[in-house]
């Protein structure tokens, strides 16, 4: 690459795409429909099964629009206080915890980027073993019994507190920030605490974006660590209360009640389910997507 | 950091575990010297309690029970069945809830880490096997002196070698079973009866007619298989219920029954499953069923769902059923997709082997009790309420259909039905009150077992027939007790599985036609290879020893 | 401060050589080392301090539990075992001809994975790259992380609609005059099946770091190749790529760290006694010889074998990549 000062020209005039790469956009255009055709397709159906009745879901009519539209299933779980009260544990359980391991993440992958810092490959030893060395189930269910947690959300937050993956990504993108604004911070006579928060977690919107993305989406779906801590049902995640409600649609017949409800729940209780989990992850999903914007970073230390 | 503060207490508290881990360590297989001194432990408990007596503990006393929690009846803490049951007994019940969905995981973890409550109901014979050699479960038979009821049953309804199937290497068994008059059959096969009518077909009564029929109904409909069955995924075996009953009439444990080792009456000793005559006969004609097109090839690989589509859709006719899913699955959703149809669940046809049910199905899922109960100073009263609750005609009668007036209504022995405005398993979907979601009776974790006047009091037609005519059947004997020691036990496992793998695997090459009949000695020499008779003999050992010890 | 423009190089990829520590910051002897490196850093370990403990506390204390691999345990006996039993448990599956095929099997399908699963995600983030319009983007990014909401059992489930008889694939082999093929009955289709369903599910969502990653690149970097002339593919390749290289590595060395927990729930819905000879994994065996309710030690011992591969992996992909690029976890 040449090295020239970079008189700023109008965009546009660099811009004139070649013929090459209008016929690479035509590709791609069709690449790109072709992903969204293969992953939107069976998210549809469910969603389309969710509301439609079951001689119809039974019969394989429900393709990509409800059929014999009937609201059964929901009105089932809407209607059950247990379920709003264990929806509302999996809201308090995921703030909680992701705002716990974003804080600890952040702040590990921080000092583990630092090249120069002694004892650092030590400290990324730390981590790395234990993706690989873990307790048992049972070690592990004794030592929450023992510190008191069970039955609290730091049964939940503690264990789970660092993703050693989520760690190693967020230490390369400390990584990749350039040395010398910190520098520049520090003869500023900012503290490392200062320079944490006022440059690099400002210019590092996206991983801490994608990483609150990651986080929650993990404590929202995840239903082992309350199945095994928490004792009482009015604790529980709704992953808990919606896999136990698959698990009794399916396997009711040793419980032997149908009514008509049932035999509609049995038939479109996993398309219910899906919809009511993921629902309000893909609703905060553009919030996150906001910060994925190209140039944010320079954007913020140029001005 | 908002965490701040608990870590000191983590700090001590992980010393504390550290502690407590060096203490269970050095603590654990302390057995009390005589476990038979009961006389400090008659807490609460009757001086005077016989069969038939109804159980009234002398003081107010509570019990710990883990609760499988269904979900089509989520557990409340204002069922009239805590209630009434505090008031009949004196005792309260403190259940602690576990998702149906993964109760054995969370079952298996609160006994290892030794946090499970006194009473651990749900549990299948066979499942206590794995902690009997800690000393974490009670041999409950020692104690089967404080159990008049349980006693009375095994004696009443001939169950001692059934019971004596579960004894453990130590002679003992450390599960309390339900206990069943009478067998209860499941599985057997389906047929769409108004197809059969319209091609003058009559329901078949043996295999061979299964086969007659099925080849009738190909010739009508050349481009469909009649048969195509299900339960083949997420399952431990494929086409688990159909090679259940199959297998039964060629005399050998197949399918969900399968196991490896079975026992010869003819030879008197054990033998292996998958390699035996009766096995290779069953096998011979699943496989003239695929090869002549009869049964979809996919029965052993498919989704239960699809399978169903196809029995909807009248690509099949015939399917695996149990009566409940008959008539709220198959019927049900039948009768809304055709017009006229008509669907039943016929006896299990008969096969070489005559008419014969496998032995040992009178034994259901029962309770193990934590050995911690024993320290209690109230063990004998537990006990004794055990038995009342579960094993009396009474406790029996109450869990299942609850107090006489408020649930139901009785017409004598044997004829109860549920009181107007309650409705049981969906018998009067206008009903206000549901017997179990609103009550708590009729709960799996409290009713199952009993008479058959009790068991067959909620069937419905269908059931009812279909049981009856399986009531018929001559239970085959029950195989003799030969419990395998707990080192013995870890090497059993270890062959077991690759064993079991390859009975199925090559269950369905064979049936599928992609392997040739005449390698069947080349599959028994591969079983060898893969430890088949240390297996068998390590099981005569067994049973030799078990015989000379007990004899 | 010198305006991180034109001549500097996308950022990732100044790393210095591990070798070489900055220049203004060692000199000192290794005994006044810590000393040394305490006062001057001591803020930055002060930071590290919660973390080690959540590690110590919820990650190292457990593992004591793993003395189980070596001594007899027995459930609802004590949880560090009963007694010594040295490498029984060790020989056990070292000596089970089974365990050496679903090894196999274990290693074939994660490998697979690795090939197909990593590389994916990239180019689907760089043709998200070149889509100008914002909306259509931010559109299809959006769409194409839904199957990883899915539940597993709904993923197993699609897939074998898909390749029934009667499904949507065989349709079309039926059009070019093909037999139907029954894919879920031979052994043979089985990785091309599992490794399918797992690009469909995770393809969308490996593309989250990489646009993230992408975000960190510098404008005039583009621009300064505009000037010179560089077409859009030269510009991927000069400036895209490195630019997200240390996004790459890490990711690449974690995958290949891992690459051996292959998606146990999956395949269980997936497999069919047909298929065990190329689909049965560590996971799925272990599962039905019923171990980890019943032979915890057993279980612990080869969790030991797989924790060891795996460190071995990493540490070794590490080296290389330190080796080759210069840019390593640590």
């Amino acid at each position: 690459m040449v090295s020239l000062p970079s008189p700023r020209k109008p965009r546009t005039s660099v811009n004139q795409p070649t013929p090459g790469y209008r016929v690479f956009q035509g590709v791609n255009g069709v690449i790109l429909t072709l992903v969204v055709v293969v992953t939107l397709y069976p998210f549809v159906n469910i969603v389309a099964r969710s509301f439609s009745g079951e001689r119809q879901i039974r019969a394989g009519e429900v393709t990509l629009w409800p059929k014999g539209f009937n609201l059964t299933t929901y009105e089932i779980v809407f209607n059950d206080g247990m379920f709003w009260r264990n929806y509302g544990n999996t809201v308090f359980y995921t703030v909680v915890s992701t705002a716990v391991a974003m804080a600890l993440t952040t702040c590990y992958a921080y000092v583990l980027s630092k090249k120069h810092l002694k004892g650092r490959g030590f400290l990324v030893g730390v981590a790395v073993f234990t993706m690989f060395f873990t307790g048992g189930l049972i070690p592990n269910y004794v030592l929450i019994t023992s510190l008191g947690l069970k039955n609290t959300v730091w049964a939940l937050a503690l264990p789970n507190a660092i993703s050693v993956f989520n760690l190693l990504v967020m230490k390369a993108f400390f990584e990749s920030l350039p040395d010398e604004l910190e520098e520049a911070a520090q003869i500023d006579g900012l503290s490392t605490y200062g320079i944490l928060r006022r440059i690099v977690l400002p210019l590092s919107k996206a991983v801490v974006a994608t990483m609150v993305l990651f986080y929650s989406v993990s404590f929202w779906n995840s239903w082992f660590s309350a199945f095994l801590y928490m004792d009482r049902t009015d604790l529980m995640p709704v992953t808990v209360y919606l896999r136990n409600l698959i698990a009794g649609a399916t396997q009711g017949g040793n419980a032997g009640a149908t009514t008509e409800q049932l035999s509609q729940t049995a038939a479109n209780i996993q398309a219910v389910t899906i919809v009511l989990t993921s629902l309000p992850i893909l609703c905060v999903y553009p919030f996150v997507q906001r910060y994925f914007v190209s140039g944010v970073m320079l954007g913020a230390v140029k001005g | 950091m908002n965490n701040a503060g608990l870590s000191r207490r983590q700090i001590l508290a992980a010393a504390g575990f550290i502690g407590l881990a060096t203490l269970t360590a050095c603590g654990s297989g302390d057995e009390s010297s005589d476990g038979k001194d009961l006389s400090k432990k008659q807490d609460g408990a009757m001086k005077q309690y016989r069969a038939g007596d109804r159980f009234k503990a002398t003081k107010p006393l509570s019990f710990e029970v883990l609760h499988n929690n269904n979900p089509v009846y989520p557990l409340k803490d204002d069922w009239l069945f805590w209630k009434e049951l505090t008031e009949r007994t004196g005792v309260t019940l403190e259940p602690i809830a576990v998702p149906l969905s993964d109760y054995e995981k969370k079952r298996s973890l609160l006994i290892g880490a030794g946090d499970a409550p006194f009473l651990i109901p749900k549990t299948y014979p066979g499942a206590e096997t794995p902690f009997v050699s800690s000393g974490s479960i009670l041999p409950v038979s020692e104690y089967l002196d404080l159990m008049p009821n349980f006693q009375a049953k095994v004696k009443q309804w001939r169950l001692q070698p059934e019971l004596d199937s579960l004894r453990q290497s130590d002679g003992k068994f450390y599960l309390l079973p339900g206990l069943h008059e009478k067998v209860k059959s499941g599985y057997s096969l389906a047929l769409r009866t108004d197809v059969l009518d319209k091609h003058g077909l009559k329901a078949p009564g043996t295999w061979d007619e299964v086969y007659e029929v099925l080849k009738a109904l190909r010739e009508e409909y050349p481009d469909r298989y009649p048969f195509s069955d299900r339960w083949s995924t997420n399952t431990t075996f494929p086409a688990g219920a159909l090679f259940g009953y199959l297998g039964q009439a060629f005399g050998v444990r197949a399918g969900w029954s399968y196991l490896n080792i079975s026992w010869d009456p003819a030879q008197e000793k054990f033998v292996f499953t998958g390699a035996s005559d009766g096995f290779r006969q069953m096998v011979e004609y699943v496989r003239k069923l695929v090869a002549d097109q009869l049964m979809d090839p996919e029965s052993f690989t498919q989704t239960d769902d699809d399978a169903v589509k196809k029995l909807l859709a009248e690509k099949s006719f015939v399917i695996s059923a149990n009566p409940q899913e008959l008539v709220q699955n198959y019927r049900y959703n039948l009768q809304k997709q055709v017009e006229g149809s008509r669907i039943e669940m016929i006896p299990v046809p008969l096969g070489p082997a005559g008419p014969v049910v496998l032995g040992g199905s009178r034994l259901e899922n029962g309770m193990m009790i934590s050995s911690k109960a024993l320290e209690s100073d109230s063990f004998v009263a537990l006990m004794q309420f055990v038995d009342w609750l579960w094993y009396s005609d009474e406790g029996q009668l109450f869990t299942k259909w609850g107090v006489e007036g408020v649930t139901y209504t009785s017409s004598g022995p044997g004829a109860y039905r549920p009181k107007e405005g309650v409705s049981l398993l969906g018998s009067d979907p206008d009903a206000p009150k549901d017997m179990q979601k609103d009550f708590g009776f009729y709960n799996g974790v409290f009713s199952y077992g009993g008479s058959w006047e009790l068991v067959s009091s909620s069937f419905g037609p269908d059931e009812k027939k279909f049981q009856a005519a399986m009531a018929q059947r001559e239970q085959l004997p029950v195989d003799p007790p030969h419990p395998l020691g707990s080192v013995e036990q870890e090497q059993a496992s270890l062959w077991d599985t690759p064993l079991k793998d390859h009975v199925t695997q090559n269950l369905l090459q064979f049936v599928l036609g992609k392997r040739p009949m005449s390698e069947w000695d080349d599959y028994v020499a591969e079983l060898k290879a893969k430890n088949m008779q240390q297996l068998v003999d390590l099981h005569n050992k067994a049973y030799e020893r078990y015989e000379k010890e007990n004899a | 401060m010198s305006t991180p423009t034109t001549s500097a190089p996308p950022p990732g990829t100044q790393d210095p050589p591990p070798a070489k520590t900055p220049p203004h910051r060692t000199r000192s002897p290794a005994r006044t080392g810590w000393r040394r490196a305490l006062r001057r850093d001591w803020q930055l370990y002060s930071l590290a301090v919660l973390p080690l403990l959540f590690f110590l506390v919820f990650r190292y204390l457990p593992m004591i539990g793993n003395v189980i691999a070596f001594r007899r345990f027995e459930p609802g006996g004590s949880i560090l075992g009963e007694h010594w039993v040295g490498l029984r448990y060790v020989e056990m599956f070292l000596t089970d001809p089974t365990f050496w095929q679903v090894f196999r099997n274990t290693l074939w399908l994660g490998g697979l994975t690795l090939v197909f699963c990593f590389p994916i995600p990239i180019v689907l983030a760089l043709l998200l790259n070149e889509v100008r319009r914002r909306a259509l983007k931010r559109f299809v990014q959006s769409v194409s992380y839904l199957p990883h909401f899915l539940s597993i059992v709904i993923v197993a489930g699609i897939t074998l609609q898909m390749l029934a008889t009667d499904g949507p694939v065989n349709h079309m082999l039926g059009w070019f005059g093909h037999e139907p093929v029954r894919f879920i009955q031979e052994p043979d289709w089985f990785r091309t099946i599992y490794v399918g369903s797992e690009i469909w599910q995770t393809a969308g969502w490996g593309t989250i770091l990489y646009l993230a990653a992408l975000t960190t690149i510098d404008e005039d970097l583009y621009e300064a190749a505009r000037i010179d002339g560089a077409s859009r593919w030269r510009q991927t390749w000069h400036v895209t790529l490195p630019g997200i290289r240390p996004t790459m590595i890490t990711l690449l060395i974690l995958n290949i760290g891992t690459f051996m927990a292959v998606g146990f729930e999956k395949i269980l819905l997936l497999y069919n006694p047909l298929t065990y000879p190329t689909a049965d994994v560590i996971s799925t065996y272990l599962y039905r010889t019923g171990v980890e309710s019943n032979s915890f030690s057993y279980a612990a011992a080869i969790g030991l074998f797989e924790a060891v591969i795996g460190l071995i992996l990493i540490t070794s992909a590490n080296q290389m990549s330190r080796r080759t690029v210069g840019t390593s976890l640590w």
